[in-house]
């Protein structure tokens, strides 16, 4: 699906990532977790083309180039930085996404409308259709852009702490969803992540990154308290409660 | 007198349909910068003695432009310090090089501060329609990436948007209409432009749609009623289009709450 291979970058002299090696396995939840500053968003924004790294290498679906692969990639910002001024509607936001609809403006809506009330609806807010996006709380925002990103069938689905502005019952039902899709859309999903309860709980396979790569393998593996301290650098429990296997 | 309607007709709109993207990108500051570059402009016509000024402003506001990108790229600058040192720079240099030169410059400097829209020459008129039709095609034809830009840069990038080339496409567009802008309102009230009709179309707005064709039309409105009341009043263009601008965002202000209600 997505592979780096001895990965290396550094912001003025100061190194960010060192020798980041992982694999994404297809059709699956993996965790990105790591304390504040480990790389985590710039592993992803490498992943993405949006950072070049000094060196290693980027596959990805099989070493196609980047412009072939970005169609077949969701990506799920923290936040928009759209001002509280833009009055872009979620419908206008999600015509954008796609190929058929790059000219909304003059478009006739009605095959349209249907196609975004039904991916609105497969995340439950098919009632923000017609709210400003610059308007929507935490939550609401995140399915936003995941119906955004889900509108052109990704392969892989990349999201950057998706629960940063979320409050914590916010927080549970958003895992819950990126479960659902998961398992609707049988795509592979990288969560960036701090929740590590959360973590635990939906994905199957957990790479820990503090720079480099302390630890990776399912979260039974990854989890103890032992691989958590090489991550974090200080003792952190998992504190994986109410866990079902999957 | 039509000629200056044609102007009017041309750059209002412009401005608007940019100002769209302007204010919800938070570069009111750079249409700003852009327009106090054009002192620097019009001084460097005068002193080659140019009949028209409006390409030494071209010029001139394209070399504001492409400091101040260069400068946000290649330092660790605050965009906001780039545009004041650009800005103050561009002013102080435009004054200088007027001082320095024999004659009268006074006349120049009042309509290059409020505009002369019905001074206006054959050429000014059809530099002014190339512009309307050049940039309006570039910007519908490129409305959606636009937008997506303007909400989200890394998710324009995912979307197979050339983020960093359409962000040129676009400075080189607005640089543009605020060089040949500043010929009709003046460099003072450039920005007023760009941001009052956007701004009065947002009051009135539920979407995008609705706010980029609301723009449009109160630019139109404003710009003709302006063009008209400079001419009965012999007052200088700019402030009598500015002013029709703020009657109308007033009015907008006041349907505002009548809207909501009839709406809920």
């Amino acid at each position: 699906m997505a592979e780096t291979v001895g990965l290396n970058l550094a912001f003025n002299g100061q190194s960010v990532l060192r020798d980041v090696s992982l694999k994404l396995p297809a059709q699956k939840v993996i965790a990105l977790i790591g304390p504040n500053g480990s790389g985590k968003t710039t592993l992803l924004r490498c992943l993405l083309g949006l950072q070049a790294p000094d060196s290693g290498n980027i596959r990805l679906f099989g070493g196609i180039p980047l412009k072939k692969a970005l169609p077949r990639i969701g990506y799920v910002p923290q936040k928009l930085q759209l001002d509280r001024d833009f009055i872009l509607s979620v419908r206008e936001f999600l015509a954008l996404r796609l190929r058929a609809t790059r000219h909304w403006f003059w478009m006739k809506r009605g095959a349209l409308d249907e196609r975004l009330a039904e991916a609105m609806a497969e995340l439950g807010c098919e009632s923000l259709l017609d709210r400003p996006v610059a308007r929507l709380s935490g939550g609401q925002l995140q399915r936003v852009l995941i119906a955004f990103s889900l509108l052109q069938e990704p392969e892989l689905l990349l999201l950057d702490e998706p629960t940063a502005g979320v409050d914590s019952p916010g927080e549970h039902t958003f895992y819950e969803l990126i479960s659902e899709v998961h398992a609707r859309h049988k795509m592979s999903v990288v969560l960036v992540s701090h929740d590590l309860s959360m973590v635990y709980k939906h994905a199957h396979h957990v790479y820990a990154l503090n720079g480099t790569i302390c630890c990776h393998g399912t979260p039974e593996e990854v989890m103890n308290a032992e691989s958590l301290k090489e991550a974090y650098g200080i003792g952190v429990s998992p504190y994986h409660h109410h866990h079902h296997a999957h | 007198m039509i000629r200056a309607f044609l102007v009017a007709l041309f750059l209002c709109p412009l401005c608007a349909l940019l100002g769209v993207f302007v204010t919800s990108r938070r570069m009111s500051f750079f249409g700003e910068t852009i327009a106090h570059g054009a002192i620097g402009g019009v001084a460097l016509g005068l002193f080659f003695g140019l009949a028209t000024p409006t390409p030494a402003v071209i010029l001139f506001s394209f070399a504001v432009a492409a400091a101040l990108l260069w400068l946000k790229e290649n330092t660790e600058l605050a965009t906001d310090t780039i545009m004041a040192l650009l800005l103050s720079g561009s002013i102080s240099f435009g004054m200088i090089l007027l001082n320095r030169m024999q004659g009268d410059f006074r006349g120049d400097i009042h309509r290059i501060l409020f505009g002369d829209i019905l001074a206006v020459g054959g050429q000014d008129v059809a530099i002014a329609g190339l512009l309307f039709l050049g940039v309006s095609v570039f910007v519908f034809t490129h409305l959606s990436p636009l937008t997506l830009i303007s909400a989200q840069e890394d998710m324009a990038h995912v979307c197979g948007i050339r983020v960093r080339r359409l962000n040129y496409l676009f400075v080189l567009a607005l640089t543009l209409t605020v060089a040949v802008s500043v010929r009709l309102v003046g460099i003072l009230l450039v920005t007023p432009m760009l941001v009052i009709p956007a701004a009065s179309a947002r009051n009135l707005s539920r979407n995008l749609h609705q706010q980029i064709i609301l723009s449009l039309m109160i630019a139109v409105v404003s710009g003709l009623s302006g063009v008209a009341l400079a001419y009965h009043l012999s007052s200088p263009c700019g402030p009598a289009v500015v002013l029709t601008c703020v009657g109308l965002f007033l009015l907008t202000l006041c349907c505002r709450p009548l809207l909501r209600m009839s709406r809920s």
